[in-house]
């Protein structure tokens, strides 16, 4: 009867903004990042990019309630670097990483139905 | 920015492709890419399902939400579905999901006038576009073996003489975090390959039974005995279970360290069945792009960068800069 409507779990509602960011105001070079409507999907595959970064000293994210339909990824980073930087670094790297298994993939499709 | 990059280049390597079944190799990446990937062919690469359902006529034994909801779950053949709009952000219909670009109408009108049961199934929905139809369970029956002659579609309702349905149904775009009947996945699972390594001297101590004794402890046929030599050797990997119950025995006989297994932690092995809706190969394929989409809404916005860079701006004069 009062069930949330389904689509909650991953519209976006008008007005929000899909990505936040709050810098740490007691730590430099720390800050968070506000994922609205996303979940573990993004959460870990970013996480664990994050940890490949040298620079990047702390990176975890966390779902702070089932029914609260967003993350928060939590980056801190040397002096080298910043959690903007970092965050963007990760998603370039993770895209590339995507486009790459892509065309391997496609490849292999094709040598595989070649055979057939 | 700069050129500093930690990208992966991970490797595929395609065992088995059926159109419904697909078993692949995925190296050179870590978990969270695999899972990623599990999570997204479930949930979230869309498909065509029946969404709303006009019923003009019902006399059946079912009432209508009970053939409504089955109608919703038969799979319909969905290779246009990445190029469809969601209903909700049409604008050609202002989000009734009424027109060519986000469904697809079925017209189904069954009645009954013979003393037989009539069956009333997915073969008797009627599409308004020849792409989008229910998966034809017979098409791919060679393979599996069922007798083509005995398939009959997806049975929806039975009918006896006198009773008849007629409805309107129309076909949305969807994914599975809304609700199962939009999951294009049957099962999509993967497993870390393990590394088996027999300690091929401590193994020579044991006697033939105890060596059979042992090899029996595994509740998957891991093992086996080569007939000539007398040796164990591993037959298949990849049927452990990472149950550890080889190791148990082997520290039960006294014997620590007679076999070690490892999961390689960057190798994954992916078995993908589909329902249907679309070929296993394809899922994959669209679950990459799906993941890609995803990735790309998350990038922060121009104005929040430039907020920080601001910021940061300001934050070096504070450091005294």
């Amino acid at each position: 009867m009062n069930a949330p409507d389904r689509y909650e779990r991953f519209v976006v509602p008008e007005g929000t903004k899909k990505v936040s960011y709050e810098r740490d105001t007691k730590i430099i070079n720390a800050a968070s990042f506000t994922l609205e409507r996303e979940e573990h999907t993004i959460g870990n595959i970013l996480r664990m990019q994050l940890h490949r970064d040298p620079n990047v000293l702390f990176a975890g994210y966390k779902l702070p309630h089932p029914l609260q339909y967003k993350i928060i990824v939590r980056i801190h980073t040397t002096s080298q670097s910043s959690p903007m930087q970092a965050y963007n670094q990760a998603i370039n790297d993770l895209d590339r990483e995507l486009n790459h298994l892509k065309n391997a993939f496609e490849e292999e499709m094709m040598r595989i139905s070649r055979e057939y | 920015m700069d050129g500093v990059s930690y990208q992966r280049f991970p490797k595929v390597k395609i065992r088995e492709m059926k159109d419904d079944y697909l078993k692949f190799e995925l190296r050179e990446t870590d978990a969270s890419i695999a899972n990623a990937l599990r999570r997204v062919m479930i949930a979230e690469v869309p498909t065509i399902a029946i969404d709303l359902v006009e019923i003009e006529g019902n006399s059946s034994v079912l009432n209508d939400e009970f053939i409504a909801h089955r109608l919703g779950l038969i799979p319909l053949t969905s290779e246009r579905a990445m190029g469809m709009r969601f209903s909700r952000d049409c604008d050609a219909c202002d989000g009734d999901g009424q027109c060519e670009y986000c469904s697809v109408e079925f017209h189904l009108h069954v009645r009954c006038d013979t003393d037989q049961t009539l069956d009333v199934t997915s073969y008797d929905l009627r599409s308004s576009d020849p792409s989008v139809v229910p998966v034809d369970v017979a098409q791919h029956s060679e393979s599996t073996g069922y007798d083509a002659s005995e398939q009959r579609g997806i049975i929806i309702v039975k009918l006896r003489r006198g009773q008849e349905l007629r409805l309107r149904a129309i076909a949305r775009k969807g994914i599975g975090k809304d609700h199962a009947k939009w999951s294009p996945a049957a099962t999509v699972t993967f497993m870390y390959e393990p590394e088996i390594h027999i300690n091929e001297d401590l193994m020579e101590t044991l006697t033939l039974d105890e060596k059979r004794d042992w090899i029996e402890s595994s509740p998957t046929k891991v093992f086996g005995l080569d007939p000539n030599t007398h040796q164990v050797v591993v037959v298949d990997p990849e049927a452990y279970t990472y149950d550890d119950e080889v190791i148990k025995k082997a520290e039960a006989m006294g014997k620590p360290g007679l076999v070690e297994i490892y999961a390689k932690e960057d190798s994954f092995i992916f078995t993908v069945e589909s329902t249907g809706a679309i070929k296993a190969s394809q899922l994959v394929v669209n679950a990459i792009e799906v993941l890609k989409q995803k990735l790309d809404v998350v990038r922060p916005s121009e104005e929040t960068e430039e907020a920080d860079d601001q910021f940061g701006e300001l934050g070096a004069h504070m450091r005294g800069g």
